[in-house]
């Protein structure tokens, strides 16, 4: 037996490989809940058939997430029953939409609620009648468990989001020096959840400049800070601080107490909200219904869904406010109605990946473009776990959102699948050889963004009030896109609405 | 030259008795009775040896090429052989067939080692001094490899790093080897290559060694392990030492086997004994049965559901006969119902009441497990108890986890229960405490059942008294959303071991 030098070198290495290379898994999924094609179809205003039935009702619900369903809730509560919800897609829940594999439900997109304070009454109210705030007291169950946050930064993880890590003197007096602003603008009672309880023209100056431009005017340039700021405004506009206005980014901050609770979140996120409310209102949704025409018609209007025309006295357009000028006869266009394009994944872990650290209910990587990940098991009651589904946050906030759409449509879903694992292997080195599947979620219009001037926009103010028997009520009228302004517009909307229609 | 070459001699020697060392330290590490083991080891190796030594009488020719090659089987044999042991005992059912498979290949290839060596240097020398030179660096060697084993190499490196590292030394001596008979060989750099690659397979084991085995925990357990197996859950490690069963579960003590009954008298009876018609019992954890076996004396008692995670460690405890000893047989009464499941999670979908229920988790060392020590998890607890209902905490120790200890009270407390906290002494675990608690007020009972080691009528008062260094610190209760029991544990223990 000759043993060349080449030979030598391949069975080194070849032991090597041996023993240190586990087989990578192979990946499956693919793109879910695309609503592209429909909403083109409206854009493009293409023909849609003729309807075939009419049916008379007073009143007709366009859009079954949050806002929607809660003005369902609302009729229902009030002992009203003659009105009907219409959803485009075959799933409601809108932001709210949850998924379900043999492991667990996972979220679509929003997962938590804030603890709501005394002034989100109709929140409190909602969570009573689901029994998640009984006699004055939050069930343990659904306020997120330990540990609630993790942050990954200069290669460990560290407890919250808030970096501690590494922090320099002039950082802590950065950071100490935000928190006493907010601590201030809290105190104006201007900045309340949701913002029509304390609403006031009297920070109007901040909604004129960029949260960016107010932080480099009260000198705020802590590299540190800005992460956490500008994670924050991606987090839950969409956005970076550049692109949001300094009224929102305040408002972020300042209009909740810090809370020590931790939020009310469940397996599926907000989807478990949905899911009650559906398992109560789900006989008034007609799911996959798309609304492609709403037409004035004397005192009230006429719906057209599918093949059948609705006429009503009364319409609740909770969908997004943007596709309304496509929809309702002789509406404007609409200019101060900007959206920030989105993905999320769920990844099925078949394995957990090697950690010396238990993973938390979210976990942030530092400078990662990023949202990071929720991890679904985390509010199982389970002790043991070797299986679960990780929910990946993306905000596509850098760069104009016409451009980002433009690549969610074109990009393939490997693509995505390896901009994603690549993201996570930074963080777990191993991921590959845990994840099974990855179904990715592309969402062009995702949430509202709150850009200088859209929360005092004149447009905004209009549409707020009722528009004869047309009453918009999705959360981008407020300029943010959460689940309190959803359920606050939805509820408003449908009060307006019982009004008109003289029930008590 | 010739010290060069005694010493290849004496390193020859050592590595030989290293792995017979080895196989013999292996299989008594993991099958128990070390003097069956070593006694069989030495025999087998010995004969092989012999065997060996007849063998050479084939060898006629290229003594030195051959020589080499066997080093190097032998390097690479002996090198894998602890590792190869381990995972035999893992993954297959064959332990002793590989066990003697090994040694007598071993014992044959070193058998063959100094006949063929005489047989090389034969013509430097004259022959009494070759045998006379040989034998005693061999006898050296075998001194040498003695004294080192038990005292550097076992602890310092352990058995499976131990082996590589010998297979390394062997797979030197063969390339040294090449230079040293340079003359016999005319092949000398294509033998280089090989021992070369031999010496890199074999440092990479060195590096690698704990993740060929897994098991390379030859420094966490003080005693001989008998059994160790990582199930789907847990890592269940028995060891023993003397009449000293102990059961480790993911290297946290559960328990020793001269001891037990204290923690579980104690655990069981105090709560148990006080329950007027105890007719329905529930475990939850405590998959060793140990609890269930002092539950069992109690013959009110109809049924007795015990839930525990791990299939495995039931089915261990149902069926090995060291342990099945121990529990005295107690889940194959046909009183007991065994249900493999998460606690929490069963607890939360049965319908099911008990008169007396027991909590024997692991401490809470993680979020996970914290999870089980929980507002939410005793107020679960709460829907499952009859009206005169009882249950008992496992609760960590009160002297060396204080804060701990009286965090688990206060939780039990706000999940709406009275609460009656005990300790007594394990002296494997030292100060230990448990918290009883019902929804109605406690009274001792007034009499135990019959054949208890520990427990006593009169010792009982004692044991609800806590002295100063254990008494109460006022602590919030354990959250789901807050985890401060887990927090604080692992400070504590923390500040114990350091």
């Amino acid at each position: 037996m000759k043993i060349t030098r080449r030979d030598f070198c391949a069975f080194g290495s070849a032991a090597l490989m041996g023993l240190s290379v586990k087989a990578d898994r192979a990946i499956s999924g693919s793109f879910v809940n695309d609503s592209f094609q429909m909403g083109h179809l409206l854009r493009d205003r293409s023909q849609f058939p003729a309807a075939r039935e009419v049916v008379r009702i007073p009143a007709v619900i366009v859009g079954g997430g949050i806002a929607g369903l809660s003005a369902a809730w609302r009729f229902q509560k009030r002992g009203f029953s003659d009105f009907v919800l219409l959803e485009m897609n075959n799933q409601a829940g809108g932001n709210a939409r949850w998924g379900e594999n043999q492991i667990t439900s996972y979220p679509w997109a929003a997962h938590y609620v804030p603890v709501p304070d005394k002034q989100a009454e109709y929140v409190r109210e909602l969570f009573t009648d689901l029994g998640v705030l009984k006699d004055g007291k939050w069930d343990e169950r659904y306020l997120c468990f330990a540990p609630q946050e993790h942050l990954f930064l200069y290669g460990r993880w560290q407890d919250g989001i808030e970096p501690e890590i590494g922090l320099t003197p002039a950082d802590r007096e950065q950071f100490q020096r935000f928190n006493d602003a907010v601590r201030a603008f809290r105190a104006s009672g201007s900045f309340t959840v949701p913002m029509e309880r304390g609403w006031s023209s009297k920070y109007a100056d901040l909604d004129k400049m960029s949260f960016a431009a107010w932080l480099q005017q009260n000198s705020f340039n802590s590299k540190l800070l800005l992460w956490y700021l500008n994670y924050a405004c991606r987090d839950d506009y969409g956005a970076l601080a550049a692109d949001t206005s300094a009224w929102a980014g305040v408002h972020y901050f300042s209009s909740r107490a810090p809370e020590e609770k931790g939020p009310i979140t469940w397996p599926e996120g907000n989807g478990w909200i949905t899911r009650q409310l559906l398992a109560r209102l789900g006989k008034f949704a007609r799911t996959g219904q798309m609304v492609h025409r709403i037409q004035r018609d004397g005192a009230g209007y006429r719906v057209y869904a599918g093949k059948t025309e609705y006429r009503c006295q009364c319409v609740i357009f909770a969908a997004s406010t943007f596709l309304a000028p496509y929809l309702i006869e002789g509406m404007a266009p609409l200019h101060d109605f900007q959206y920030s394009p989105w993905l999320t994944a769920n990844l099925t872990l078949e394995s957990m990946p090697d950690s010396r650290t238990e993973a938390a209910w979210d976990n942030v990587f530092m400078d990662s473009p990023t949202l990071g990940y929720v991890d679904a098991m985390h509010q199982s009651l389970r002790t043991f776990a070797d299986k679960t589904v990780w929910t990946f946050y993306w905000a596509l906030a850098e760069g104009p959102p016409a451009a980002n759409r433009q690549m969610l449509l074109e990009k393939d879903w490997a693509y995505w699948k390896e901009a994603i694992l690549h993201d996570l292997e930074r963080v777990h080195k191993d991921i590959r050889k845990c994840v099974s599947r990855i179904d990715v979620m592309r969402m062009g219009h995702a949430m509202v963004r709150p850009v200088p001037g859209a929360i005092f926009s004149p447009e905004r103010k209009k549409l707020k009030a009722a528009q004869g028997r047309l009453f918009f009520a999705n959360s981008d009228l407020s300029g943010i896109s959460i689940f309190e302004e959803a359920q606050f517009r939805g509820v408003t909307a449908a009060n307006h609405v019982l009004h008109v229609l003289g029930k008590p | 030259m010739a010290i060069l070459l005694f010493i290849s001699i004496l390193l020859i020697a050592a590595c030989g008795l290293i792995y017979e060392l080895i196989a013999g330290a292996v299989a008594s590490y993991l099958v128990g009775d070390s003097i069956f083991q070593f006694s069989t080891v030495i025999g087998s190796y010995l004969f092989a040896m012999g065997i060996g030594s007849f063998l050479s009488r084939f060898i006629r020719r290229g003594l030195a090429y051959r020589f080499i090659w066997i080093e190097l089987i032998v390097a690479v044999v002996g090198g894998f052989s602890s590792s190869l042991l381990f995972l035999a005992f893992a993954f297959t059912q064959g332990f002793q067939l590989f066990l003697y498979l090994i040694v007598i290949v071993l014992g044959i290839l070193v058998g063959l080692e100094i006949p063929l060596l005489m047989r090389i240097i034969r013509h430097r020398y004259h022959f009494h001094e070759v045998v006379s030179h040989v034998l005693t660096f061999d006898y050296i060697g075998a001194l040498f490899a003695s004294i080192l084993f038990p005292v550097v190499l076992v602890p310092q490196l352990g058995l499976v790093r131990s082996a590589l590292f010998f297979g390394i030394v062997n797979g030197a001596v063969a390339l040294w080897s090449t230079f040293l008979f340079k003359e016999h060989l005319s092949v000398a750099r294509r033998l280089q290559a090989v021992c070369c690659a031999v010496i890199i397979l074999l440092s990479v084991g060195l590096v690698e060694g704990k993740r060929i085995t897994g098991l390379a925990e030859d420094n966490i357990y003080a005693d001989e392990i008998i059994f160790s197996r990582d199930t789907h859950y847990q890592h269940i490690v028995l060891t023993k030492w003397k009449d000293d069963l102990r059961l480790f579960l993911n290297s946290h003590l559960q328990f020793s086997s001269r001891d037990e009954y204290r923690y579980h008298e104690a655990l069981v009876h105090p709560g148990l004994a006080a329950v007027p018609v105890p007719r329905h019992v529930l475990v939850l954890g405590g998959g060793d049965g140990l609890a269930v076996r002092e539950v069992l004396k109690y013959p009110q008692v109809e049924s007795l559901t015990l839930v525990d995670l791990d299939p495995e460690m039931t089915r261990l405890f149902s069926t090995n006969p060291f342990l099945t000893g121990l529990n005295q047989r107690s889940f194959l009464s046909p009183k007991v119902h065994i249900i493999n499941a998460d606690a929490f999670l069963w607890l939360d979908s049965s319908q099911d009441f008990f008169d007396f229920i027991i909590v024997d988790f692991p401490d809470p060392t993680n979020y996970s497990l914290g999870k089980l020590y929980t507002t939410v998890f005793y107020s679960t607890l709460a829907h499952h108890l009859s009206r005169q209902g009882m249950f008992v905490v496992q609760s960590t120790s009160p002297m060396f986890a204080r804060k701990s200890f009286w965090c688990i009270v206060e939780t039990v407390k706000q999940a709406g229960f009275k609460v009656y906290p005990y300790h007594t002494y394990v002296p494997s675990f030292g100060e230990w405490g448990y918290v009883l608690a019902s929804q109605h007020d406690y009274t001792p009972p007034t009499s135990l059942p019959g054949g208890m080691r520990f427990l006593t009528l009169a010792g009982l008062p004692s044991m609800f008294d806590f002295p100063p260094d254990m008494a109460q610190v006022t602590m919030p209760a354990n959250h789901l959303n807050d985890q401060v029991l887990v927090r604080t544990y692992d400070q504590e223990w923390r500040e114990i071991s350091h």
